[in-house]
């Protein structure tokens, strides 16, 4: 924008005009930063301060709004001007409610603080949204299972077209073959109808749902609105364009022949609960040896769920699964005895209703881990109540609760290139802090945490990936440890690390039916969201609505590759040179890029290494008789900012001596920032983020441990420089943090204080 | 009765796990069909005030029941500490009357001829109690006490009634000790056709 | 005229609880409560002729006296003892609600010609006094309060345990902190000490016979009870009553201690505050710990 005209408006209200002198801070927005127009105002939010705005506006006195109030946080709505560019400075947050009134340090932080929206403004310009080709609104469904059909329906209902592709040549998947399902509706106390085959008929007799079974997806490429699939069926393939890819392929039962010591193979009468379940559906529980109905059966918990040497992970319905067959034998036959071993029982909720019912029932539950169980039926208990082993005899039957297996992988597809098995062991590798990097370097010597359960470390997932993704990061959608798809689980579960492309169901966590049924309307409207979004160029969660993206500045890319391997949405391809192309509906805006290049050629409109470097510079550095020590803060905007937010809400009083600058992600942070801010005479930089590792709160889920990465290196560059190295830290706070986001500051402050003055001030 | 128990006589049980037992208590035991519902939280034991003069307290000793080790459910003293104080019955969230199932383990124990059940303190006590109750309908505190004292012998006898001398002394005085014939009810032939009924009924029902 | 009740006074009426029969006897007409004696009753069988009769034969003995209740007439029957309550109400309760049982008792009681179907409702004596009588009739009985006694109100095990919180026992108070006996202790104008132990164990029928495993249980009782600095310990339980006061000699012989704390039933404290005689209706002197100490606080 190359004719600004920046108007400052200092609020008075909320007591800021009572804690600061207003009049000083006009002089430093008029006299020292040349602002054309300063005005102040009592409570600029009222429909008087707002007007007084909107007539500048008007009147054509300005062209952009530098509101010196509240945080950027609050009072969005009523700070809105039709489109008028609006940089807003936080006096009272971050200023007079975490710092004492009338003082020469609060004064001097405040006027700051204006200081860098002036600097913000100047760099500022309004995006534009990139919407550009035609945007589907189809929603591809990948899997028919209970998990898929719900989705699909759900979709439907909405008014969405939908594709339904299921390798099987019918639908249903596993649930199609349960006699009976676990209650879900009141009283929860007895097993019900499996009502699956009514939901496959809606499925089928829905006009807005195309059915293809006995088919797999073998490519996909494109991006959010503009995705293309291969979909492979008899040997042929047809081409489909959707917006949007829900992945419901489901589970898979843990493979019972690795259970030998559980006496698997040793007898044919120790069967998995898959197996009793296909008997209860095909006229009762048999023993596989003799055909006769079993009088006294045991039934094994966590067979291979929950070790280490297995699945390390609860499977979450087992327990359920196992009350429920104890129940259908011990009522189908007065006579029966059933016998529920087990280590911990997980029956959350309203499963505890039917775990009752159960005992109720007769139903004996026994408490302790399963050591053994041998050729003759001898089940060998470890009774973690009574301290010591008990051997159970005379069973006629033993059944093996096994866990479940996602299905992030198509086991029965063959896997993909040398490269792609590499790039997803460095992918589920908790220590691998950028996969993709690890992809490119070949990931070897990364090693997890202590104790940390991988049982994947030397056996990569089996078979070919889901939808065989044409990225520049691999054909699969990125997965956790474990095997199940990545996600941020608590804020955003339905999202994997591909824009567009949403898990639910068993393949994202263990599940049940009803709760496969509910994680597919979340992940279904989470893909509605998406081609709406992606429509009208705008990003998806966290920063939804935002329509900037990142522009490269390909006149100086030196094609280094950093921001396609670092991306961690996978939005950035390369073309054969190494160029770098951003798939913008893919990407989250987080800025991760943006930190990674070297040259600092990639930016956003409203957000870019220019923009910040000029904030910082913008600050007042006292000189270094004054002992006033400058510290720079760069704040996640997710969880940091907010928590210092609250901090001053909270009145906890900190040091004001730090110049805070909100940044979208850790990850965007440039390393010429912190360079900037040493040679500029702060004395201290920190910076503050999410958790990484692998229970991560990071909202652009790698950004935060990429950071690190960068971080670990940025001690020799202090060292260099004849600097200490603890003058530049990293923290990871979370939102809640608001009282111990204080007591950091002051401790970093204090050390900081410790220290001589940065001997850069005034150079 | 539907569970046999096989092997009810002691010595005899090849196993020392009995599957079927549970199932039997569950059956046979008075409120053992509520056992079933026992979570193992442990409220019974840590509100027992004679747990620790037990062997197991009812947690455990429901646990062994399930895990089918009836010898050492059946040889336990836990049955004969239990005061029938009731705080296990109305502090168990799940509802399991646990005094209950005990007093009537007990009784089972006793009935199956576990010769710890037979000559315990509280055998012999009830032994001279049901005594009095079916000679005179009633209990004469004089006469079932030395009864009870008997049945360690003359000596053991003597020996503790000399012991609560003081304290009977003290009771003739205040007048809550009569001297005389002891008090009996006119119905007793009726009484005892009544429970010898009543036992045979049990026995028809129970096996035991 | 009060409301007439069937009363089940129970074997230690005749022996070592005979204060509370006779001093219960002595304030009911004040109470408004008209006792008629059960006929011709027999044992309960307590806590005890379960193990070597069995659980029906057990039953059996509340039955013939629920039988014989039956044709007295009265709806209600009332007993003042802890364990003759738990029984007979148990029994009666099985009888009226548990599928086959009613056959089997009747069966039983068919031997003597009798039966009986479960109608009647069996009470106990504190229940009665909250539910049917009130505190106000109590206080209005009063003419010489117990102002300045210190009383430690012991409710014990089977009063309240398990049926003062069911529909069937009157639900008139908590098993964890029953409030009754310190209202009925209020109520005469004696001060409630607070007393955790309120529902503690006195080790029951065991410290009868073998005191040695239950003395710790009863020291704790009256260390609790001299640590209030309680006058005197109340209670509604015949066999709490005789436990807690036969057995302070064996404890304090026991434990080196040197206790001497009179134990009363509540009926004995009404019957002084009811300004009716020390001993022939209070029956101080039925207490071999002496429990004079009621009768001097008593302001005429």
């Amino acid at each position: 924008m190359s004719d600004r005209k920046a108007g400052v408006y200092l609020c008075k209200g909320c007591g800021i005009g009572d804690a600061v002198d207003m009049d000083a801070i006009e002089q430093v927005a008029v006299s020292e930063m040349k602002a054309p127009l300063c005005r102040q105002h009592d409570a600029l939010c009222s429909d008087e301060g707002l007007k007084v705005i909107q007539d500048d506006i008007d009147g054509g006195e300005i062209n952009q709004a530098i509101i010196a109030a509240c945080s950027h946080r609050v009072m969005t709505d009523r700070f809105q001007f039709n489109g008028t560019q609006v940089v807003r400075a936080n006096l009272r947050e971050q200023v007079i409610w975490c710092h004492p009134a009338n003082d020469e340090d609060t004064q001097m932080l405040a006027a700051d603080q204006v200081r860098m929206g002036i600097a913000q403004a100047a760099k500022f310009d309004t995006p534009q949204p990139w919407t550009e080709g035609d945007f589907n609104r189809r929603i591809m469904v990948v899997g028919g299972g209970v998990t898929g059909l719900s989705a699909a329906r759900e979709a439907s209902l909405t008014g969405h077209e939908v594709l339904l592709i299921e390798r099987a040549d019918s639908l249903g998947g596993w649930a199609a073959k349960w006699s009976r399902r676990l209650p879900h509706r009141p009283p929860y106390r007895d097993p019900q109808d499996n009502d699956l085959g009514a939901l496959v008929s809606e499925v089928e007799g829905d006009s807005k749902i195309t059915v293809m079974t006995g088919a797999l997806v073998t490519r996909t490429e494109g991006m959010p609105g503009k995705f293309t699939v291969e979909i492979t069926r008899g040997g042929a393939a047809v081409l489909e364009t959707v917006g949007a890819i829900v992945v419901a392929t489901g589970w898979r039962p843990y493979d019972a022949n690795k259970l030998g010591h559980l006496g698997y193979g040793a007898s044919p009468d120790v069967v998995t609960g898959v197996e009793l379940e296909e008997m209860l559906a095909n006229g009762g529980i048999r023993r596989k040896s003799d055909g006769q109905a079993p009088k006294t059966v045991a039934f094994v918990q966590c067979a291979g769920s929950r070790d280490p040497e297995h699945l390390p992970y609860c499977s979450s319905v087992c327990c359920g699964v196992s009350i429920k067959q104890a129940l259908l034998l011990v009522r189908s036959d007065p006579d029966a005895m059933a016998y529920i071993v087990f280590d911990e029982l997980r029956t959350p909720g309203t499963a505890e209703e039917f775990y009752r019912q159960a005992q109720e029932a007769g139903v004996v539950f026994i408490k302790g881990k399963v050591k053994s169980v041998g050729a003759d039926l001898t089940v060998t208990v470890d009774d973690a109540l009574l301290g010591e082993e008990v051997p159970m005899t005379g069973l006629d039957m033993v059944v093996l609760a096994t866990g479940m297996v996602p299905n992030s992988t198509n086991p029965d597809a063959e896997a993909e290139a040398d490269e792609f098995q590499e790039q997803l062991k460095a992918d589920i590798n908790p220590a691998v802090p950028i996969p993709s990097a690890g992809f490119a370097n070949g990931g070897e010597g990364e090693e997890p945490q202590e104790g940390f359960p991988w049982p994947w470390k030397d056996k990569t997932p089996t078979g070919g990936s889901i939808l065989n993704l044409q990225y520049r990061q691999g054909p699969h959608i990125p997965m956790l440890a474990d095997g199940f798809s990545d996600s941020h689980y608590i804020c955003f579960p339905y999202e994997t690390r591909r824009t567009g492309i949403y898990t639910c169901g068993p393949v994202r966590r263990p599940m049940g039916m009803a709760e496969s049924a509910d994680d597919a309307a979340g992940a279904v409207l989470k893909a509605i969201q998406a081609i709406g979004n992606a429509a009208e160029g705008a990003a998806v969660h966290p920063r939804a609505g935002d329509l900037s993206f990142p522009k490269i500045g390909y006149d100086i890319c030196t094609k280094c590759r950093r921001c396609t391997v670092e991306c961690p949405f996978g939005a950035i391809d390369e073309e054969e040179d190494g160029k770098p192309v951003v798939n913008i509906t893919r990407c989250r805006r987080c800025g991760t890029c943006m930190g990674a290049c070297p040259v600092r050629t990639i930016g956003f409109d409203n957000y870019n290494v220019q923009m910040i470097s000029d904030m910082i510079s913008a600050v007042e550095i006292p000189d270094e008789f004054a002992e006033k020590p400058r510290i720079l803060i760069l704040a996640c905007e997710n969880d940091a900012y907010p928590a210092l937010d609250m901090a001053g809400i909270n009145r906890h009083q900190y040091s004001a001596y730090v110049r805070t600058i909100p940044v979208r992600c850790l990850g965007s942070v440039s390393m010429l920032w912190v360079s900037t801010a040493i040679e500029r005479g702060y004395d201290g930089a920190m910076l503050l983020g999410c958790k990484s590792g692998d229970d991560y709160q990071c909202h652009f889920v790698k950004g935060s441990a990429i950071a690190k990465e960068r971080m670990s290196k940025v001690g020799e560059t202090l060292k260099s420089m004849m600097l200490e190295e603890d003058r530049v830290i990293s923290e990871e706070v979370s939102i809640a943090d608001s009282a111990r986001v204080a007591d950091l500051i002051d401790r970093f402050a204090g050390k900081i204080g410790e220290l001589d003055a940065n001997p850069f001030k005034g150079f | 009765m539907t569970a046999n128990m096989a092997a009810t006589i002691p010595g005899q049980s090849a196993r020392k796990y009995d599957l079927g037992f549970a199932r039997w208590v569950y059956e046979n035991i008075e409120g053992g069909d509520k056992l079933s519902m026992c979570m193992q939280c442990g409220v019974c034991s840590g509100s027992c005030p004679l747990g620790t003069e037990m062997d197991y307290g009812p947690r455990k000793l429901f646990m062994m029941v399930r895990a089918g080790m009836k010898d050492a459910v059946l040889k336990a003293n836990t049955m004969y500490n239990c005061t029938s104080c009731y705080s296990c019955v109305v502090r168990c969230p799940r509802g399991v009357p646990v005094q209950y199932i005990l007093q009537d383990l007990g009784r089972a124990a006793a009935r199956m001829g576990y010769q710890e059940a037979k000559t315990t303190d509280n055998a012999r006590f009830a032994k001279a109690f049901i005594w009095s109750t079916r000679k005179f309908g009633r209990t004469d505190e004089r006469l079932f006490t030395f009864k009870y004292y008997l049945s360690f012998g003359l000596g053991e006898a003597i020996k503790k009634a000399m012991a609560n001398m003081s304290i009977a002394i003290k009771l003739v005085k205040t007048k809550r000790m009569h001297l005389g014939m002891p008090h009996r009810i006119k119905g007793t032939k009726d009484l005892n056709a009544i429970l010898a009924k009543a036992a045979e009924i049990e026995k028809r029902e129970q096996g035991i | 005229m009060g409301k007439k009740y069937t009363y089940y006074p129970g074997c230690s009426s005749e022996s070592s609880g005979s204060h509370l029969d006779v001093s219960l006897r002595a304030v009911a007409p004040k109470l408004g409560i008209e006792l008629e004696d059960l006929n011709d009753w027999n044992c309960c069988g307590a806590s005890v002729a379960h193990v070597e009769a069995g659980a029906l034969p057990a039953s059996a003995l509340s039955a013939r006296n629920l039988a014989n209740a039956r044709a007295q007439g009265n709806q209600d029957v009332l007993t003042a003892c802890a364990a003759c309550y738990l029984k007979t109400h148990h029994t009666n309760e099985k009888i009226r609600d548990k599928p086959g049982f009613k056959e089997k008792i009747n069966e039983a009681l068919g031997a003597a010609g009798q039966s009986y179907d479960g109608d009647l409702h069996v009470r106990h004596a504190c229940e009665v006094i909250v539910n049917d009588v009130g505190l106000d009739k109590i206080k209005e009985q009063v003419t010489n309060p117990l102002e300045g006694l210190k009383v430690a109100g012991y409710v014990g095990c089977q009063t309240v345990r398990p049926f003062a919180g069911t529909e069937g026992g009157g639900d008139y108070d908590t098993y964890e902190d029953p409030e009754f006996l310190d209202d009925f202790i209020r109520s005469t104008g004696a001060e409630a000490v607070e007393f955790d132990s309120k529902t503690a164990c006195c080790g029951g029928a065991i410290a009868l016979m073998s005191p040695d495993r239950t003395l710790g249980l009863i020291k704790k009782i009256l260390d609790e009870a001299k640590e209030k600095e309680a006058d005197c310990i109340a209670t509604p339980c015949p066999l709490c009553q005789q436990n807690v006061e036969m057995y302070q000699a064996a404890v304090n012989k026991e434990y080196g201690t040197d206790f001497q704390i009179p134990v009363v039933f509540y009926s004995q404290l009404m019957a002084v505050a009811f300004g009716m005689d020390v001993n022939k209706d209070a029956c101080l002197d039925r207490n071999f710990i002496s429990a004079d100490v009621i009768a001097q606080k008593a302001r005429k």
